[in-house]
């Protein structure tokens, strides 16, 4: 028995780790009256200067211009940031002006309405965009595009094209080669929270470490080289966190749920590299980018080297292939404020714009930058994923200079049970699912 | 493995099954008798085999699915599903043992909660400790890469030494260690609970006694047999050190526990002498220092706390002495009940199963809903005080009987100690400002404690409840609450926390039970010693305030 059990014991892969989340980190984070207009300022700034670039290859026999140097009938490109004018945009001067408004009512998915249209500013003027080409269902707040068009007579622009930024530059690295290392992503453990079945994320912390199943599940753990937890690991109960003081009943409630995924993450990290992510519900800031959870919340876990606590959004190398992901508040922010058939659309749709979150600071939490848009996507990933999303939905994109990415959104593991395993070698995804049911 | 080794396990699961109606997970057993996750799979499954009837036997399964081919499956079923659960599965899937139990829990969460009380202990034992929760080291799959690094020793007190020593044996096979060699680290396993060589440096007195045993496999598997009487799994792990090695090691702790002792009490003594004379600060001061030396020997002490209670001799009840700082004559007598000489009072001492953690709780009369082990004796607490006073020397001799004695006797101390309180209490609102943080409590049982007083000690609990009196004094109290629990609980109770308690008087107890809200509920292991360690730091009654801050954390 001593023998074979000797001879059965695995060996784990590794993998070359080398975080990139250093844009995503404030320095010196202060709140000293900054206005958001910089972070606009600099994102139309850096993306002006990459369409401007493009310009050439897409129309070099038109000039460009900007809105305020617009002249009526005259075909030019125009780049500028995109602004959305929504009537159902909740505002929160809403509920303090005296006339009842007729507005309509709200749907329950989003607050699109067929009223709303696309304005393009830029630091001169703004312009109110016509023609069907730029939907304003698919475009939000805060994009930069390049359009082709000509001002009309009512002083609109008349779209005639549109450019996107498109996927970014992407390192080259020959897929299907090497060996099959699996990186696992989960999202919404939600620990403490009443709904979730803390047995189904034991067996995950289990399956993945080695424990559970024969030998040849136990080939497939050990072919495992990291772990992603994107975003909402606890939960804890919103009647606690009234802004007001708790008695010592209360912060042992606070503080469980915490414990609790320290104790089942201190597991994870004993055997495998974990990267916890901050997501909407875990403590800590609200505004992107997340800033990382304090080590000090995880004193068990955080005493492995394998254990790193990273923003969000957060983005890392792993073999050389580019990871880039969130824990999701862009996606639902996206899917308020605009439309599409599913949530990779999104995905792609930010790819395409090279931003990871154009709504903020318009209608997503973000820190006032006053020299940088950290959301810039500068390079192209490999893996782009989203957690916190309803359900497991994955699929690859191309770009036109040949960019593969492997676009991923990870469902929530407290509702599904389901965990998302990535391939390194070809980026394939498979599902990784839990259940127990007792009763026939 | 040794066979007589997994014969052993065998036996033992049969009786958790059957006398404890317990979950018994792969993953329990694995951490409980220090075998790898596999062969406790093995060993289930034997166990299936032999003596399956009548159990309720949960399987995990693992393949992929038929329905969804790119969706990795894995899913715990009961046996009787087991077959339609294949059918799920895409060719052949791998079915294992998970947990085996008396019936079929109702909700699946229950499985897991065994197991994470058991994860929960393990992870609260001191981070300077490598266990196998740290280093995963029973599972299939190593990772050498894997480091732990733990700045400096966090606790760094006595306490955290002598703790870190009784739980040893489980973690003497470091990262480093196993990593260095993966093959060796399956040996290590079998070895871990008797290799000296592995154990962290901080670890002076276990070393000897560790000693004793050879880290010889045949011996290995005898001393896996020894321990299964546990009383309880979260004591699994004291147990073994402590009946590992017998009784030579008792006489070991013995010594250890009883060494510091008449020091300490000495020490105490004196600075309660000088405390009556100056002033009211320095009392205090001494009595926490003095309560807080006496905490540690609990420590010491609870080691015995299995090997006593397996026993069978946990049936004396804790008891407690209150102090008052107007009876300083008192606190010295109290005090020197601690001073007659070691061996007599390590003996007494190993008797009584002093549970480390209860005897924390005993000294902050706190309401920790989430410590089964609470309840205490109340009678003592009442009684203690007129005992300390007239048999200074033949107290300890009388401890065993003293809370079979005279319940009468009760009432009439009761009264006395209240007399105390209301007068003591006017003059500690002046001294003391945190003790008002007490007086949230409400005393609503205070007229049903005397009734309670007397009648069926182990279902109650201490609880220090402060309120105003009609004549606006402020009072001070220990009222009996709730019912529930274990009796074995309620019989750890020890002389000492007796001397400590006698130390924690009124003024004492705030910072006390500002402690800990509610710390976990199941790991009176390190509870008692960062107790112990936190009453070291709060000195000041002042600094209470602080410490409920880092509660929170």
């Amino acid at each position: 028995m001593e023998v074979d059990s000797e001879n059965g014991l695995l060996q784990r892969k590794q993998a070359t780790y080398q975080s990139l989340d250093e844009t995503f980190l404030i320095a010196k984070e202060t709140y000293k009256g900054q206005q958001y207009s910089q972070i606009y300022f600099a994102r139309l700034h850096l993306m002006r200067t990459m369409l401007y670039s493009l310009l050439p290859t897409w129309k070099p026999h038109l000039p460009s211009c900007t809105v305020l140097g617009l002249e009526q009938g005259k075909e030019c490109i125009i780049v500028g940031t995109l602004y959305k004018h929504m009537k159902l945009k909740p505002s929160v001067l809403d509920e303090y002006s005296k006339e009842r408004s007729a507005s309509p009512l709200v749907q329950p998915r989003n607050f699109l309405h067929s009223d709303d249209y696309l304005v393009l500013e830029d630091e001169s003027g703004r312009v109110k965009l016509r023609g069907a080409l730029l939907l304003p269902s698919v475009y939000v707040t805060g994009t930069v595009v390049a359009l082709h068009g000509k001002e009309t007579g009512a002083g609109d622009f008349e779209l005639e094209d549109v450019l996107e930024a498109g996927l970014p530059h992407q390192i080259d690295r020959p897929l299907n080669s090497g060996e099959d290392k699996f990186v696992v992503f989960v999202s919404g453990l939600s620990v403490g929270s009443t709904s979730a079945n803390p047995l189904h994320f034991q067996l995950f912390v289990d399956h993945i470490t080695g424990h559970l199943g024969g030998e040849k599940e136990q080939g497939m753990a050990a072919q495992i080289v990291q772990v992603v937890i994107a975003g909402n690991s606890v939960e804890i109960g919103r009647g606690l966190l009234n802004g007001q003081n708790l008695g010592s009943r209360d912060q042992s409630k606070l503080s469980e749920p915490i414990k609790e995924l320290d104790i089942l993450m201190s597991q994870i990290a004993a055997g495998i590299p974990v990267d916890i992510m901050p997501g909407e519900a875990d403590p800590a800031n609200f505004a992107l980018p997340q800033q990382p959870l304090h080590r000090c919340l995880f004193p068990g876990s955080a005493a492995f080297n394998t254990f790193r606590s990273c923003t969000n959004p957060h983005s890392f190398e792993l073999d050389d292939v580019r990871f880039l992901g969130t824990s999701g508040q862009n996606i639902d922010d996206l899917a308020k404020y605009s439309d599409a058939t599913c949530k990779l659309e999104f995905l792609e749709r930010t790819l395409r714009w090279r931003h990871i979150a154009p709504t903020a600071p318009n209608t997503l939490g973000c820190y006032p930058f006053t020299d940088r848009d950290p959301f810039f996507i500068e390079m192209c990933p490999r893996v782009y994923f989203v957690g916190n999303q309803e359900k497991l939905d994955t699929s690859v994109i191309k770009g036109s200079d040949g960019q593969v990415v492997r676009l991923v959104c990870i469902p929530k593991f407290a509702e599904t049970g389901t965990a998302v395993m990535l391939n390194l070698r070809n980026l394939e995804c498979h599902a990784l699912t839990f259940g127990s049911q007792f009763d026939s | 493995m040794a066979e007589t080794d997994t014969i052993g396990i065998i036996d033992e699961i049969h009786s958790f099954i059957s006398d404890r109606l317990q979950v018994i997970s792969y993953k329990w057993l694995s951490r409980n008798f220090l075998v790898s996750s596999n062969a406790a799979k093995r060993l289930l499954e034997e166990f299936v085999e032999k003596h399956g009837g009548g159990l309720a036997v949960i399987y995990s399964l693992s393949g992929w699915l038929k329905s969804n081919p790119t969706t990795y499956h894995i899913r715990l079923v009961p046996s009787h599903m087991l077959s339609d659960a294949k059918e799920e599965f895409d060719g052949k899937c791998s079915v294992q043992v998970y947990s085996i139990q008396a019936c079929l829990p109702k909700d699946p969460a229950t499985l897991w909660n065994h197991e994470f009380v058991q994860a929960e202990d393990l992870f609260k034992q001191p981070s300077t400790l490598d266990n196998c929760l740290r280093d995963n080291r029973f599972c299939g799959v190593s990772n050498s890469f894997v480091k732990r690094t733990v700045g400096g020793t966090p606790l760094g007190s006595g306490s955290l030494q002598v703790k870190s020593t009784r739980v040893s044996g489980l973690s003497s096979s470091s990262i480093p260690q196993a990593t260095a060699d993966p093959r060796s680290i399956q040996k290590n396993f079998q070895n871990a609970g008797s290799n000296p060589g592995a154990q962290p440096l901080n670890t002076e007195k276990p070393v000897k006694t560790e000693g004793n045993v050879k880290p010889d496999p045949a011996q290995v598997a005898e001393k896996e047999k020894v321990p299964r009487p546990l009383l309880n799994n979260k004591k699994g792990q004291n147990n073994k050190n402590s009946s590992g090695s017998g009784g030579s090691l008792a006489s070991m702790w013995g010594r250890a526990s009883a060494k510091p002792k008449p020091d300490a009490c000495l020490a105490q003594a004196e600075k309660a002498r000088q405390g009556s004379f100056v002033s009211a600060k320095a009392q205090i001061c001494a009595r926490e220092s003095a309560e807080h030396e006496i905490s540690d020997d609990d420590d010491d002490d609870k080691a015995f706390t299995a090997r006593r209670t397996s026993n069978g001799e946990g049936s004396r009840k804790r008891r407690a002495v209150f102090n008052y700082s107007d009876e300083e004559d008192e606190y010295d007598n109290a005090i020197s009940l601690g001073s007659p000489d070691p061996p007599k009072k390590s003996a007494l001492c190993s008797k009584e199963s002093l549970n480390t953690s209860a005897s924390e709780c005993n000294i902050s009369f706190e309401e920790k809903e989430n410590k089964p082990k609470i309840k205490e004796v109340k009678e003592d607490d009442v009684k203690a005080k007129p005992m300390v006073k007239e048999e200074k020397e033949s107290d300890v001799k009388a401890k065993p009987k003293v809370q079979k004695e005279k319940e009468s006797e009760l009432k009439v101390n009761y009264q006395h100690l209240r007399a105390n309180i209301a007068t003591v209490s006017n003059d500690k609102k002046a001294e003391s400002p945190t003790s008002e943080k007490t007086q949230c409590h409400v005393t609503e049982k205070d007229a049903s404690r005397k009734n309670t007083m007397a009648n069926d000690v182990p279902k109650r609990r201490k609880v220090v409840k402060t309120r105003i009196d009609e004549k606006g004094r402020e009072v001070t109290e220990v009222v009996w609450e709730g019912e529930e629990q274990d009796t074995k609980s309620n019989n750890n109770n020890s002389a000492k926390i007796a001397d400590s308690c006698t130390a924690s008087n009124a003024i004492n107890r705030p910072p006390a039970v500002r402690k800990s809200p509610a710390v976990g509920n199941a790991a009176p292991a390190n509870q008692a010693g960062k107790a112990g360690n936190k009453k070291a730091a709060t000195k000041d009654p002042k600094q209470g305030n602080l410490f409920s801050f880092f509660n929170k954390a």
